[in-house]
């Protein structure tokens, strides 16, 4: 089933292979050209009218952000994942808030969490969850979360734990001979 | 009866861009914070909202104040670590967590849980779903001012915490469904005690038929209330009870079976008003589907079993690259995981679909405008949105 | 009306008011569910100090604290949990290797110090620490690998007949497997004569990455093709999996690795010596493993070595003992091979004492490393052990290894009950089997079952060889025909029943039940109850000279004797098994090499 629907879609968009997951769920790769007509044709004509949900994945070492749009045709039961990959040094994605107005949350949430812009979306540049963050946005894979935390918040005094290996070599066999 | 008519005043007034100005100097506008405290909200959020008279004229909703960057935390820990972090992302239905996060895992790492722990995973998920549910009632009763539904529904909610207790060892973060199967076996007896608080909790239900649901203020208040045109179902995202109250008959128990939803006989609970009336009895309807749930779960359930799948070393348990996305009917609507592996002993991302995202803030901003003051409490409470699945 | 009705229905809730409450009066002291996940407890002595809560706690909740002198496979480190970070999730308590770590049901206790809540759980006591209640891990733990791949053997029928080795060894799906159970503790570690870095090679079986896993191997053991096959894997014996399953089998895995790069490529991983040649010369003295392990490491510092061996071809009773088939030659062949490419000079068939005094080593060379292991078979000395058709069991090992033809009776017994007796006894029967068609073999040891010396797979193999092993019997005679054409003839070996083998001291003392008496008819009786070292090549001067403690040459922590230019090493001085020689190997070479540095910072 949705082999068929992506023989039929590819003739016309530039898309990747599918990866099937399951019977009802599949991702594939879109060219961000094709995304917005793609969108369109799979909501009008083949019943994915619903968004179950846009995010982002920071593939840092690729220098890419993945978009996930995770498509849902309700009646039929079937998940299609497009993936739109963005220069990660100038993440610059597409509105489609005026497709389904939820989206312009999602897009604002990516411009914060990840530093991705979305021009044209609604109050995308106002705080969403961080109030008064000036580090980098938090979700990318290069903000490190355990120094954040450990410049945040100190440590509890008089933590130590041993390592039992080391432990036990060093009283067992001082010299560290072999 | 009387009926508030919105647009009454001439405010706002469209600009010469075509937005509404609302100068906030004239004096003719009055701002009003509704949470993060205000006990008409549905947890830690707010809605800055902007009066003319009873009127609102705006609402902006806010979160984040309850921001504990998960899908953060979730990236930095095992596979197995992740296991006990994901009920907390909500307090009153965190099974869901459990459940979505186990499946993707399972999944991507080709694993498959017993049968005996399909069955506990869904008798789980239907005593969480009984649970949010009565949070949900009490919290219709309170925003209508009738606390003693909120009470009540606390007491039956926490004779099934005792459920909880004994079967997880836990009250409220059950940490129970772990990738690859549950924890354990349901103790002796179980089936019976169960049946009590179900009694119980039939016989109060009852009495909040009685209280709320026959009762001419509360009919008054919420019927033809806070309507939403179904046509905003798919582009606001709306999903679950807030859907079916409009009359769609959508279920993902029943459309796209998980666990053993196929075993089991149960109906698609639908309204058709679309308003705040049909949201609360569409829940107040699924109640008894879920205890009806309940029981033919324990009749029907294997008596033994492995309950736990083979694991590898969850020490140092690596999962190839790879991507999926698991979702369930939750008492709110749609909820899932996309989770994405990359190879390595850690996900590469975990992005959690709360139904709140989309009910709480796109669409409450959208149904806010002309709403009187008064309906805003009842009008957000209907939706039945828990902040923590905002933000995360 | 029903509108009537929606006015008058809302009262109905009035009834509550005449209800009994239904909150609890007082929730502190409420009992808990008996599953509840409640405060920690741990039961101290079978907690093993494993650190795997530590670990797997995502809260960062676990401290290992020091709390008993570390043991083999006890680190003496005990978990003491952070109760402002845990999160009571109980992944500790599932992961436990032992089960020694469990959850009370007790959940209220208050105190205005909040270092009270950062204790050792079972070390601080606790109220609730005999609590029969709480979170118990249900069935067996299943968070890391309980079950051990089983290994490949060759069945009986087609091993018996020959010498053809009966491991198969892993495959590297089996090996990955096997090596995803380790949780790295490295308690083994510690235990291992060598300190092999044995959590490291397992990871490096994990990744696939064979060459970095025969490097760390090469870093503490050059016999690694070796002990992979034969070691005695005391490191098992400390594994955290086999509290409550089967110990990783390391050595297995050890050999996986080695099977899994070929004998070129690991001349080039392992190399030849960096070090610029000091000049220095040390003379070692059999090519055993602990003689040759000090020859390579000595080779790699850049000193030019020389090995002296009596037997034919070097490996010591690597060679000359362990039978073919738990360890085939060309096996050691590949790791001497690497040892003689680093320069190592091995000269075989001289016997020093004999052809060479040890007093021409001493002055041709800077340092003498003595390792000739124990070469003399000891004897039972009852009556009839004199005269032929009594054997030692090394000779014989010796010389089947040899190619030299050996008596094969149709009906031999075995004295002793160790692992010498087991690779006699089934090497004799392999040598019946071709020879007459059939196994006639009877091992009788002092031990019982219960507390036999041999491994367990060396006995079960046995019996599934044919060979008949009577337990708790003790040699009283070799009886010998007394007239006829077979007069002087071995007929068989008397015994008694062994009632106790230590008396209250612990002192050897078997004490036998005379009642019950047995003759194990033989043609042949083989002894295999131990082994000494042949010290008489050190010379009469020497030997005079030379610290003695208990007939064995003393050495000090380092393995130097009392003569300042002679060490010694392995099994002459301390045993039992490849890898201590090994090891003394190393230690040795680390002695002698200082030695040697000191000297050469003198002379410059
Ligand atoms: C039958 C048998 C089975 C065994 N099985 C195992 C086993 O499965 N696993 C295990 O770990 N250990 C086993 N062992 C023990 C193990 O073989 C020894 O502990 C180990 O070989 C000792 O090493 P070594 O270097 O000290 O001495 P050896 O290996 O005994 O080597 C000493 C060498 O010195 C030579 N030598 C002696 N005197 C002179 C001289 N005067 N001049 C020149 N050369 C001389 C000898 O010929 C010999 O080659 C077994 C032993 C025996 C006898
Ligand atoms: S219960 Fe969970 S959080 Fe607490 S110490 Fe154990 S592993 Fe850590
Ligand atoms: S896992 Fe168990 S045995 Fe290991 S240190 Fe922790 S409590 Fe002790």
């Amino acid at each position: 089933m949705m082999r068929d629907l992506h023989d039929h879609l590819k003739t016309r968009y530039r898309l990747g292979d599918l990866a099937e997951r399951r019977a009802n769920l599949a991702f594939v790769d879109v060219a961000r050209a094709d995304l917005r007509a793609l969108l369109v044709e799979l909501r009008d004509v083949h019943g994915f009218t619903h968004l179950s949900l846009l995010t982002a994945v920071d593939w840092i070492e690729e220098g890419r952000f993945q978009l996930t749009y995770l498509m849902n045709n309700r009646t039929a039961n079937r998940s299609l994942g497009l993936r739109v990959f963005l220069d990660r040094a100038d993440p610059v994605g597409d509105t489609i808030h005026d497709l389904w107005p939820t989206a312009a949350t999602y897009q604002r949430e990516l411009r914060e969490m990840f530093g991705i812009a979305f021009p044209g979306s609604p109050r995308v540049d106002e705080e969403f969850i961080l109030e008064g963050w000036t580090d980098m946005p938090p979700y990318r894979r290069d903000f490190d979360t355990l120094a954040y935390s450990q410049q945040t918040f100190s440590d509890r005094e008089g933590r130590e734990t041993h390592d039992p290996r080391a432990h036990m070599a060093k009283k067992l066999n001082p010299e560290g001979q072999r | 009866m009387i009926r508030f008519e919105p647009d009454r005043s001439q405010y706002p007034q469209p600009g010469d861009d075509g937005k509404l100005e609302i100068d906030l100097e004239t004096g003719k506008y009055l701002k009003l914070w509704h949470g993060p405290n205000h006990p008409g909200i549905t947890g830690n959020m707010s809605v800055e909202l902007t009066l003319c008279g009873d009127e609102v004229v705006e609402g902006k909703v806010h979160v984040g104040y309850l921001h504990r960057g998960f899908e953060k935390l979730m990236e930095r820990r095992t596979f197995i670590q992740v296991f006990p972090i994901v009920c907390r992302v909500c307090v009153p239905e965190p099974d869901f967590n459990e459940w979505c996060y186990a499946q993707a895992v399972e999944e991507l790492a080709g694993i498959e849980a017993p049968e005996m722990a399909q069955w506990t995973r869904t008798l789980i998920l239907e005593m969480g779903r009984f649970n949010s549910y009565m949070m949900a009632m009490g919290g219709i009763g309170g925003a209508l001012g009738m606390g003693v539904i909120g009470q009540w529904m606390t007491y039956v909610r926490d004779l099934m915490l005792d459920r909880f207790e004994e079967m997880t060892g836990a009250r409220i973060y059950h940490m129970f469904i772990l990738p690859g199967g549950v924890r354990g076996h349901l103790p002796e007896g179980f089936a019976g005690r169960m049946e009590e608080v179900l009694a119980t909790a039939e016989r109060y239900l009852a009495d909040v038929d009685k209280a709320m649901f026959t009762n001419a203020v509360f009919k008054a208040r919420t019927k033809g209330v806070g309507v939403i045109d179904p046509a905003l179902f798919e582009p606001y995202g709306v999903t679950g009870p807030n859907a079916r109250a409009g009359g769609v008959a959508k279920d993902l128990r029943k459309d796209a079976p998980y666990l053993v939803y196929d075993q089991l006989d149960f109906e698609v609970v639908t309204e058709t008003a679309s308003d705040i009336w049909a949201r609360a009895m569409v829940r107040r309807r699924d109640i008894d589907v879920s205890i009806a749930l309940i029981r033919q779960i324990l009749a029907k359930m294997p008596k033994d079993g492995p309950v736990m799948a083979k694991l590898p070393n969850v020490l140092h348990w690596k999962i190839p690259r790879g991507e999926t996305y698991v979702a369930g009917e939750s008492s709110r609507g749609e909820y899932g995981y996309y989770l994405v592996t990359d190879g390595s002993g850690y996900p590469r991302r975990v992005n959690v679909r709360g139904p709140s995202y989309t009910h709480a803030m796109a669409l409450l901003e959208h149904l806010i405008p002309g709403t009187n003051i008064a309906d805003v409490a009842a009008l957000m409470v209907s939706l039945h949105t828990y902040p923590p699945e905002i933000e995360r | 009306m029903g509108n009537l009705r929606d006015v008058l229905s809302p009262f109905t809730a009035w009834k509550h008011l005449i209800e009994t409450p239904v909150t609890i009066r007082n929730p502190i002291g409420r009992e808990a569910a008996d599953g509840y996940r409640g405060f920690h407890q741990n039961d101290i002595e079978k907690c093993i100090g494993c650190g795997s809560c530590e670990v797997i706690c995502q809260n960062a909740a676990i401290d290992m604290v020091p709390v008993s002198a570390p043991v083999d496979g006890d680190s003496g480190l005990r978990p003491k949990i952070d109760y402002g970070r845990c999160c009571w999730c109980a992944l500790c308590v599932d992961v436990c290797m032992t089960g020694s770590l469990t959850m009370s049901n007790e959940y209220t206790w208050v105190d205005a110090d909040p270092d009270a809540f950062r204790f050792i759980p079972g070390v601080d006591p606790k109220p609730w620490d005999d609590m029969e209640k709480g979170y118990r891990r249900e069935g067996a733990r299943v968070l890391t690998g309980a079950e051990r791949v089983e290994m490949g053997e060759l069945p009986p029928e087609a091993r018996i007949d020959n010498f053809d080795e009966i491991v198969v060894g892993y495959t590297r799906e089996q090996a990955m497997i096997e090596a995803d159970r380790c949780v790295e503790c490295g308690l083994c570690v510690a235990t291992c004569p060598a300190h092999m870095d044995i959590p490291d090679y397992i990871a490096a079986i994990r990744e696939g990455d064979y060459d970095l896993g025969l490097q760390i191997l090469y870093e503490t053991n050059p016999f690694s093709e070796v002990c992979g096959r034969v070691c005695t894997h005391k490191c098992e014996t400390a594994c955290a999996a086999r509290h409550e399953g089967d110990p990783i089998a390391i050595r297995w895995l050890k050999r996986h690795i080695v099977d899994n790069v070929s004998e070129d490529r690991r001349l080039e991983i392992v190399g030849t010596p960096q070090a610029l040649p000091t000049g220095r010369k040390v003379a070692i003295v059999g090519a055993g493993p602990a003689g040759l392990t000090a020859a390579y490491d000595l080779a790699r510092q850049g000193h030019a070595v020389t090995v002296y061996e009596a037997q034919d071809k070097p490996g010591g009773m690597m060679r000359y003992g362990i039978p073919e088939y738990r360890l085939p030659y060309d096996a050691l062949d590949r790791d001497i091979a690497v040892i003689a490419a680093q320069g190592v000079t091995i000269k075989t068939g001289v016997r020093i004492g004999r052809e060479i005094a040890m007093d021409k080593l001493r002055g041709e060379f800077d340092a003498v490393v003595l390792s000739i292991g124990l070469h003399i078979g000891r004897s039972t000395r009852i009556p009839g052990t004199e005269g032929p058709g009594v054997e030692a069991a090394i000779d014989l090992l010796a010389r089947i290894t040899a190619g030299e033809e050996v008596p094969v009776p149709e009906r031999v017994v075995v004295i002793g009950g160790g692992n010498v007796a087991m690779d006699i006894a089934r090497s004799m029967a392999r040598l019946q089997k071709r020879k007459h068609g059939a196994v006639g073999v009877t091992v009788t040891a002092l031990e019982d079952f219960a507390h036999f010396l041999a491994d367990r797979e060396e006995i079960e193999e046995s019996f599934d060889e044919g060979i008949e092993i009577v337990d708790a019997r003790g040699p009283q005679e070799v009886v010998r025909y007394k007239s006829g054409k077979r007069k002087g003839a071995v007929k068989g070996l008397r015994t008694w029943a062994v009632t106790s083998i230590f008396d209250g001291q612990g002192r050897f003392a078997p004490q036998y039940d005379q009642g019950d008496e047995r003759l194990h008819p033989a043609d042949m009786v083989v002894e295999a109850i131990g082994q000494a070292a042949d010290v008489s090549i050190l010379g009469e001067d020497l030997t005079e000279a030379l610290e003695w403690t208990r007939g064995r040459l003393a050495v000090d922590p380092a393995g130097r004797s009392s003569e300042p230019w002679l060490w010694a090493a392995g099994d002459a001085v301390h045993g039992p098994d490849v890898i201590t020689a090994v090891a003394d190997g190393h230690r040795v070479a680390a002695s002698v090499g200082a030695m040697l540095m000191a000297m050469g910072e003198v002379a410059r």
